[in-house]
Formats: C-alpha cells, structure tokens, sequence
C-alpha cells in the first residue's frame, strides 16, 4: 500500500515538474473556458428567439450552456490524456529507470495502481479546474446543481477510463509517441463505435452501442447516473490495468 | 560458515532461436565479491538481468539469501540491489530526493529512511551534491547516484553491471574503491570485460564466454593454473605460416607476439618435440625457445576465443580487454 502512494505522488509531482502538465492544463483550460463562453452567448440568442414565441420556460440553462461545455470538454480529453498518460511507462523503459522499479520487490501490480493512482489525482485537478467557469452561472441564473454534478461525475469517469486505456498502452512499448498514438487509437474507435450501430442490426448493433463512449457519457450530461453507464466506465478502467498487468509479466518472459 | 547468497544453476536463457545462456551455474558466498568476465555480448547482461528479478529464465533456478527468484519474486528482490548498465536516474530529481524514493519502493521502515539515505550518501561521496538534480551531474556522480540507489536499503546481494564504464580514470578508481568496501557487508556480483577490474576488486571470478561459465576460481587459483599450463614463447627467422603451427598435435591455443608465437599446449600434452622436429625438417630455422606460462589475459583470451574465431578476433578480444 504504501508503495502505491509513493509511486502515485511521485508521478503526480514529475508531471508538474515538466512543462507538459502545465501546458496541457493551460491549453484544455483556455480552451473549454472559450466554448462554454460561446454556449453562454448562444443561449442568450436563443432565450430572445424562444422569448418571441413564448416559450421561455422550455429552455433549460443547463442543457444549454453546461452540457455542451462538458461535451466539448470530453473530446478535448480524448486528444490530450494520451499525451499525459504516453510517458507512464514507455518513458521509464527509454531512459533505464525502468531497471530501478522492476529490481524492487514489487507485484506488478502494485506498479500499476501507483502509476494510475498518480494519473487519477492529475485527472482530478483537471476535471476541478474544467469545472470552475460553470461555478460563475449561479451569479446570473440558476442552473441544475445535480445535473451539473452528475456532468462532472461522468467527465471524471470519462477521464480515469481513457487514462487507463492510456497506461495500458504506454505499458506496451518504449516509444512514448507510439504510446499516445496507440491510446489515441483506441479511445477514438470506441467513441464512434455506435456509427456502425444502425447497420449492424439489432444484436451487433445493440453491441456496438454499449462499446460506445458517447452514449454512456451523454446519460450523465443529462443528469441521469445510471449503474450500466458507472460499470461501462469501470469496467474500461478495470480492463486497461488488466492489460497493463498482464504485459508486465510477458515482459519478464519475453525480455 | 560461509553461507550462500547467490546461487545460479542450469541457468538458460533464449531469446526467439539465439541461446544467450546456455546452462550456467555459479555460487556467490556471504561477503564475497566475484566478478562476472566476459567478452561483450557473452551473456553477462541477461545473466544479471535474471538475477535481478527483470527477466525471467527459460530454464534453471536463481536462489538470492535462500529465496527463488523465479517462485517468490517479490520477496526475493528485496535481498538484491541491481544497477543496470546505464544509471537509473530521473533527472528531474535531486540526489536526495531519488534516493528516498527508491528507499521508500525497496520498503525501507518510514522511520530509518532518513538514516538510510543519508548514510549512503555519505558511503557514496554524494553528500555535496544531495541537493542537486541528477540532469545537471557528471557521468560519475550518476553512476554513484546509481551505486547508492542499489544499496540504499541494504541488500545482501548487490549486482553492478559494468559500473565503472565511461568514466574518468579517477571516478574509475573511486568507484573500484567503493565496490571493495561493499564486500563484506554485502555479497557482491560485478560484471567486467576489464581484466584489472577483476584484479582490484574481485576474490572469485567466473568467465563467460557465448553463453557458458568457462572458468570459476579465485584470482589466486587462476593464476596459478596460468603458471603452470605449459606456455612457452618461441620465434623462427623464417616463420611458417600460422595454420600450419595451430595443425601441429597437442597445439590449443597461438598468439603473435613480439616477432614470436606464445603457444599453450593442449592439457597435458607436449607439442615442443613435434615443433622442432618441423622446424629443422621444413627450415623455419628456430631461434628462441622459452618456457613463460601465461598471463592472466592469455588465460582470458584463451578461455573466450575458440578455433574457429581465428586471429582476427583474438586480436579484437585483447584490444577490448586491455583497454
């Protein structure tokens, strides 16, 4: 255990130690903040639209301004966690520091949880930063707190799940590029794996949307936390470190 | 009561069809330092390797202080220190803090961490520089900062892999000097393709050449064997060609030297008869005849390159251990 939470804040303080980290977070934060700006304009062009017929009452600010923001926000997720989770463990075997932490007497997977223990609290910060603009709607309206949460909840899942698919892909080579291009890859084939889901009749079809991303996070944009979307998204993060796990011990065999 | 430390038997390893050990085996007592000679290539990289839990073998067992490193890895990396060929630092650390962290993996209690860190850097001649980062250190300073990470939580088994590569003459020294302290406290397993390395620092060695341990002996034994192989160095004014003199029976081993040949025997056979006998018979007109024994390099040489290998890579393989 206590590995692991040397482990965690060793990553946690190397990646706040390179410019990587700051930048990312500088880049997602100026970005997303812009989007949700302009989703705030855009409602206001509505609200005077919808003022004209009447129908004010149907425009919910939540909708409107905070689930696009989130949306926006998740796919600006899918392009930079490879970039964060691409060094994990591609960049320890580049430069030799591997040979440190495998001569330790450590269970791989004791290694692996440290690592994603590291990410999850540098994912954490980030979803709390992301989170910051939408705070500013309660000076001016009133946007739904719980659908606001459960947005949050999921961009949180959302990011703990790419990120292990992330590390489990960086647990597979010593090219961090590769690493991230790899994780890019797969996190971009899930998330349009429904666009198939309507050619590929009722069974496939029905398959290929559970595998979906965009389904499960759309369910907490709405404000609905059901259990299938909670277990989609652990069981993702749970088959990544699986997979780390497993490429760690071939690796012993496999030299 | 010596105990034993490391101990290695029927050890092989593949990669795909390439054998990269074949079989070896070797014991490490308590104390001891032994060093691991080989050629570059020969095996002595995925032998240390193994030994540190990294790599698994296709075949044999690896005991470190009674545990098997291939049943219960986890707890038998906690006897070892390893430091691979390249020093395993993060560079964007300082001394200090890399060595706590390390400590911290290899389950030093939180309450002797400090002490632990702080004395090896003290062992270590790192105390001055604990502070800095590991990017802005010499080549020597990282190599000690990779010396102290393996022995930071007091291992009984320390494995250093080439430790003194690529440094200066003096760091070259220091860090011998160093590795001698660690013996005796620590059983210690260093491998060389320097033959005064071994000299220095080392009471037992075993050779490696492709893949097999061709010798294991103490620096004294070996030397010993050397004096008494039957070496001699002899010289014509018209000499025959070098195939020629290797199809002589009883012939093992020829090396130009000096205008001459030095030539050791096979074991307990005499070729001297025969060469002279040639010598007179086809005119090399034989001048000099002089009983040597060998060195501690021609032993090496000797023990590393095979028939088939020809001159060439004698010569190459004398270069590398010379140097």
């Amino acid at each position: 255990m206590r590995a692991i939470g040397t482990i965690a804040l060793r990553e946690l303080r190397s990646m706040f130690l390179s410019p990587l980290a700051w930048t990312l977070l500088a880049v997602l934060f100026a970005i997303t903040a812009y989007m949700f700006m302009a989703a705030v304009f855009n409602y206001q062009v509505k609200l005077v639209q919808f003022q004209s017929y009447g129908e004010v009452g149907k425009l919910s600010l939540t909708d409107w301004t905070i689930a696009p923001m989130l949306g926006n926000a998740a796919v600006m997720l899918l392009l930079i966690i490879p970039m964060v989770t691409m060094r994990l463990f591609a960049e320890e075997k580049r430069r030799g520091t591997w040979a440190a932490i495998a001569s330790s007497p450590l269970a791989p997977m004791e290694i692996i949880l440290g690592k994603y223990l590291g990410l999850l609290l540098f994912l954490a910060i980030t979803v709390s930063l992301l989170s910051l603009p939408t705070f500013l709607l309660f000076f001016f309206g009133k946007p739904d707190l719980g659908q606001l949460l459960s947005g949050l909840l999921g961009l949180f899942l959302l990011a703990a799940s790419f990120g292990a698919v992330g590390l489990a892909a960086s647990s597979a080579t010593d090219n961090p590029i590769v690493a991230a291009l790899a994780a890019f890859g797969l996190l971009l084939l899930l998330w349009v794996a429904a666009w198939m889901g309507e050619a590929g009749g009722s069974g496939v079809g029905l398959l290929l949307g559970y595998l979906s991303i965009t389904g499960h996070y759309q369910n907490f944009l709405t404000g609905v936390v059901s259990s299938t979307d909670l277990v989609y998204f652990l069981l993702l993060a749970a088959t990544g470190l699986l997979f780390a796990r497993q490429r760690l011990m071939a690796e012993r065999i496999r030299g | 009561m010596p105990e034993i430390m490391i101990e290695i038997s029927d050890l092989t390893r593949n990669y795909g069809s390439t054998k990269a050990l074949d079989s070896i085996g070797f014991q490490v007592q308590r104390g001891e330092v032994m060093g691991f000679l080989g050629p570059n290539g020969a095996g002595k990289t995925t032998a240390m390797r193994i030994l540190a839990g990294i790599l698994a073998p296709t075949e044999g067992s690896v005991h470190v202080a009674g545990l098997d490193m291939i049943a219960n890895p986890v707890a038998a990396r906690a006897k070892i220190g390893f430091l691979p060929e390249s020093p395993p630092v993060y560079d964007e650390m300082t001394v200090r803090e890399y060595l706590t962290y390390l400590a911290g993996l290899r389950r030093v209690p939180r309450a002797r961490l400090r002490g632990a860190v702080e004395h090896t850097m003290d062992r270590c001649g790192l105390k001055h520089v604990a502070d800095r980062l590991l990017r802005n250190l010499s080549k020597g300073y990282q190599q000690r900062a990779g010396i102290a990470q393996a022995i930071v939580h007091s291992p009984e088994v320390v494995i250093l892999d080439e430790p003194t590569v690529g440094l200066d003459p003096i760091q070259i020294r220091e860090i011998r000097q160093l590795v001698r302290e660690l013996g005796g406290e620590h059983s210690v397993l260093l491998s060389t393709h320097i033959l005064p390395e071994v000299r220095m620092t080392c009471n037992r060695v075993a050779v490696i050449n492709q893949g097999r341990i061709v010798a294991n002996d103490t620096l004294e034994g070996l030397e010993q064997k050397a004096a008494s192989s039957g070496s001699f160095f002899i010289r014509w004014l018209r000499p025959p060609d070098p195939e020629l003199l290797r199809q002589v029976p009883g012939v093992a081993c020829i090396q130009e030297k000096q205008g001459g040949w030095t030539i050791t025997p096979c074991k307990g056979e005499d070729p001297i008869p025969e060469l002279v006998h040639r010598s007179a018979a086809q005119a090399w007109d034989l001048r000099e005849l002089v009983p040597t024994g060998e060195s501690l390099e021609e032993i090496f040489l000797h023990l590393t390159t095979r028939e088939e290998d020809g001159e060439t890579s004698a010569v190459e393989t004398s270069r590398e251990v010379l140097s």
